[in-house]
């Protein structure tokens, strides 16, 4: 079973992108590479290869979903497990976004302190 | 005998035989007895004529037959001898001087034989009308001449005899009428009573006698106004003296003084009884005329009336009975009209008396109301003119009783005379018109208050007839109460479910459910009348009369289209400030999470305090809008619920690892007791959610070292799972309202301990949605015991 190590996490909220980063790195030990942006995240993903991406649902422009299916484009990330976080959570929204095809829907606010081993769940639970 | 025989064929056949025998017979003489009034004319005829023999002789069809007599034995001899058959054929006196030289008698029996008669002189007996019935003879044994005078004389007598005859018969028609009088009065039922001229009574008949129980002989000859009272013929004298403007004497005058007008006078009077009483009659008194119109006396026939007084009586009684006056109307074509008969009712309808009204209408018309008299007229007129029946309602000015308003009702019967008779009744119908009136009050009053109100309302009856929309309900559903069948009553007013989608079956419609027995409350639908759907609730129950049979149904609709908006509005606005608090909150809890941790480096121990404080806070202000947002959910009925049959023990397990540390944070410690073997069908996570809601509060109230107990026990359906704790318990005051929305034990609780207060109420919203119930159990100060009960999913897997 591969090791979970580099996660991409695209957020456009700083403060948030900033605690994200900070609860994976310094509770969990990953590499995290923070995008603002979809378009961002686009150009730089290849170059960072991520194991796992974190993806902010409403973003500006690009949305969550939308940047998962150009993401999904890339023949090398077809496969990357990916998860949502959202703070807009209505009825069947979860399931929307799952249907995507996202692992998890991580809904905000999210503990600090358990956002790590909540990913880390998802990656092991993830079938590859 | 030649000559009897001419002589019988000269006297028949007679042309007026027939009529002679009948005029004969008429007198009823022949074969009678004899009679002095007879004899002393032959007596007298014998004398003059200066003959032995002097006869009354009458002629019958076969024989002479003697009245009288004088010197002769046989009463009659055969006709075919008899001379008297000579003189009836002629005119005048008869002679024979001889018979003996007489060829026409000289053979005669009478002549040859006894008595031998020689002379025979007979005047004719000659009636009224023509016919010689007989003769008046003499006769002498030897022959002789009358002399002229005898002959005069004896014509006289003859004539005389016929008057005697005459007399004879009238006395005898006489005392045959008089006996027939006296057959009919002894008979009659009615008293009869004659009295002179001067009012003394001179008969009275045996009914008369029984009626007023005076022997006639001791009534005869006294005063007919002795069986008055005088006080009537005073009052009739009165009358009389004011109708013919000239003094009437309250005496026997008042009796007789009509007559000169009418002929006869018939009038109800009361006559005194021998013993004192007094007798209802219906008196009618004639004068008696002779042939020259002379008075002759009175005739007074008295009809009793002590029954009909009796049955008139009764009928006045049930008259008295009845609320309102009994009628007779008698109108004929060209009058006004009257009334023979008015009960005693008149005087509480019309202040009148009924007499006052017997032939004459104005008094009645002088208490109707001033502005209803010309309808009344008008009524009675056509009513009249049609003979149909009347009825009609006005007003009376009544003399003690002020205003009332009277009904009355009247059928006609058409008489034989062309007038109409009509029988009717007149109530006073104050009371109901007051009533009538009040009613109308209470309705009108009904409908504005209905138009008043700021509800929609709607009723049918029994069968389903829409019959009321007040002006909202009209408003809402764009048109009124119409004939449209109940089946058809949420299309074509156009119902539908909330979701503005949806049709409304028929029979979900709240005022059919009501129709039909059921009571209806607060049911929401939409009504799409007009461009903007209309949210309504609906409320709706069956209408029962006082003997508890449905009369029909009413709903009542309350607009809740604006509320609907509003709270729309409202949640749309907690959905999105407390979604645009998240990230916020999202990034300083994060951020003062990773800080306090220490894993960002060594705090210094003055600064940890602090962040703790800040950190905490941060959390309650991330849980209170995570229960917003969750509340707001649930009341949107948008949760989704990923039910799984599970076992129960491990999400209990789950709940006291998840929640370890909020208990250390209240130094108090769980422990999980008796965990029940069951299975359970929940959304885990939303079960989580309800655990940890239960065991923080528990946390929070249990004072610092104690133990709060986690325990689960199964029963036949359900398995408990109780959350109990060691702390001050639930205040009484509080317990009501404990799973309401933003309740907590006090105001300044939720500082203190922390929360929402929205945590018990959506753990009862998640529990109640995963078909279980949430309670608790409590003593002030002994602490508290928060359960809920979920339905066993054992049976659904052993089946599945």
């Amino acid at each position: 079973m591969a090791e979970l190590k580099r996660i991409l996490h695209v957020e456009d909220d700083p403060s948030i992108q900033a605690v994200t980063k900070l609860a994976l790195e310094a509770v969990g030990g990953y590499q995290v590479l923070s995008c603002d942006s979809g378009p961002q995240a686009l150009e730089q993903v290849e170059a960072f290869a991520p194991d796992f991406i974190l993806l902010d649902v409403m973003m500006p422009g690009m949305d969550g979903p939308e940047t998962l299916a150009r993401l999904r484009e890339r023949p090398a990330l077809a496969d990357t497990p990916v998860a949502f976080m959202t703070a807009k959570v209505q009825s069947g929204e979860i399931e929307h976004l799952r249907g995507l095809g996202a692992l998890e829907v991580i809904i905000k606010p999210f503990d600090p302190m358990r956002l790590a081993h909540q990913i880390q769940t998802i990656w092991d639970r993830h079938p590859r | 005998m030649d000559a009897r025989d001419a002589d019988a064929q000269d006297m028949n056949p007679h042309d007026n035989e027939p009529s002679r025998l009948a005029a004969l017979l008429r007198y009823e003489i022949l074969d009678t007895p004899d009679e002095h009034d007879f004899d002393d004319f032959t007596q007298l005829a014998a004398y003059i004529c200066e003959t032995p023999i002097a006869l009354i002789s009458l002629v019958d069809d076969r024989r002479q037959w003697f009245k009288s007599r004088v010197g002769l034995d046989v009463s009659e001899t055969p006709r075919e001898i008899a001379f008297c058959a000579h003189t009836i054929q002629g005119d005048g006196i008869f002679e024979v001087d001889d018979a003996r030289q007489d060829a026409r008698f000289a053979d005669n029996p009478l002549v040859t034989a006894g008595p031998a008669i020689r002379f025979y002189a007979g005047a004719p007996l000659t009636s009224p009308d023509g016919h010689n019935l007989g003769t008046l003879c003499v006769i002498d044994r030897v022959p002789r001449t009358l002399r002229p005078e005898q002959r005069e004389a004896l014509s006289r007598l003859a004539r005389q005899v016929i008057r005697l005859f005459e007399e004879r018969l009238l006395t005898k028609r006489f005392a045959e009428q008089a006996a027939l009088q006296h057959a009919i009065l002894d008979s009659a039922t009615s008293a009869v009573l004659v009295t002179q001229t001067d009012g003394t009574v001179a008969r009275l008949n045996p009914a008369a006698e029984r009626l007023l129980g005076y022997p006639a002989e001791t009534l005869r000859g006294r005063p007919f106004t002795t069986l008055f009272a005088a006080a009537d013929l005073q009052r009739r004298a009165g009358a009389l003296t004011r109708e013919s403007q000239r003094p009437i004497a309250a005496d026997f005058s008042a009796l007789t003084a009509p007559l000169a007008r009418n002929g006869s006078d018939v009038r109800e009077w009361q006559l005194r009884h021998r013993d004192g009483h007094l007798v209802p009659v219906l008196l009618t008194l004639s004068p008696i005329l002779d042939g020259e119109q002379r008075l002759r006396g009175y005739l007074a026939i008295a009809y009793d009336l002590t029954l009909q007084a009796q049955l008139q009586l009764r009928l006045q009684q049930i008259a008295a009975q009845v609320p309102g006056m009994l009628f007779q109307f008698h109108w004929r074509k060209g009058t006004a009209g009257a009334f023979p008969y008015a009960s005693e009712g008149i005087e509480q309808i019309f202040g009148l008396r009924p007499e006052q009204i017997a032939d004459d209408l104005r008094p009645i018309f002088a208490v109707v109301h001033p502005d209803d008299r010309q309808r009344v007229l008008a009524t009675i007129r056509e009513a009249a003119g049609s003979v149909t029946p009347w009825h009609f309602e006005h007003r009376v000015l009544h003399p003690t009783r002020g205003q009332r308003w009277i009904e009355a009702r009247a059928t006609p019967l058409p008489q034989s005379d062309g007038s109409v008779l009509w029988h009717g009744l007149v109530t006073d119908i104050t009371e109901r018109k007051a009533q009538q009136a009040e009613l109308d009050k209470q309705q009108e009053m009904n409908r504005r208050l209905l138009e008043a109100l700021s509800e929609g309302v709607i009723a049918c009856d029994a069968q389903g007839n829409l019959t009321l929309f007040n002006d909202l309900a009209r408003q809402w559903h764009g048109r009124d109460a119409a004939p449209v069948p109940p089946e058809q009553w949420a299309s074509v007013y156009r119902l539908y479910q909330p979701d503005e989608q949806t049709p409304l079956a028929p029979d979900q419609v709240p005022l059919f459910r009501a129709l039909h027995g059921e009571r209806v409350r607060n049911m929401e639908l939409a009504v799409l009348a007009d461009s903007t759907p209309r949210h309504v609730l609906v409320s709706a129950d069956p209408l029962f009369a006082p003997d508890g049979s449905q009369i029909g149904a009413v709903a009542v609709l309350h607009d809740i289209t604006e509320r609907k908006r509003i709270e729309r509005m409202r949640r749309e606005f907690v959905a999105t400030v407390s979604h645009e608090l998240r990230t916020p909150v999202t990034s300083i809890a994060g951020s003062l999470g990773l800080i306090s941790s220490g894993v960002m480096g060594e705090i210094p121990a003055h600064l940890q305090e602090l962040l703790d404080i800040a950190y905490q806070n941060s959390q309650r202000l991330s849980e209170l809008v995570n229960d917003l947002l969750d509340m707001d959910k649930l009341n949107a009925g948008q949760m989704r619920f990923e039910f799984r049959v599970q076992a129960l023990q491990p999400l209990l397990e789950q709940a006291l690892r998840s929640n370890a540390g909020y208990a250390q944070r209240y130094k108090v410690s769980y422990r999980l007791s008796n965990p029940a073997d069951a299975l359970v069908r929940v959304d885990a996570l939303r079960l989580q959610q309800v655990l940890s809601n239960l065991l923080s509060n528990a946390a929070k109230y249990s004072p610092p070292g104690q133990e709060v107990e986690l325990s689960s026990v199964r029963s036949d359906e359900t398995v408990r799972v109780s959350v109990r704790d060691r702390g001050p318990g639930v205040a009484e005051a509080f317990r009501d309202r404990i799973f309401q929305k933003f309740a907590q034990a006090d105001s300044s609780d939720s500082r203190q301990r922390g929360g929402t207060g929205l945590g018990l109420a959506i753990s009862k919203e998640l529990v109640e949605r995963m078909g279980g119930r949430i309670g608790f159990d409590s003593t002030p100060g002994q602490g508290a015991c928060f359960w809920f009960e979920l339905p066993l999913a054992d049976r659904v897997k052993e089946i599945t």
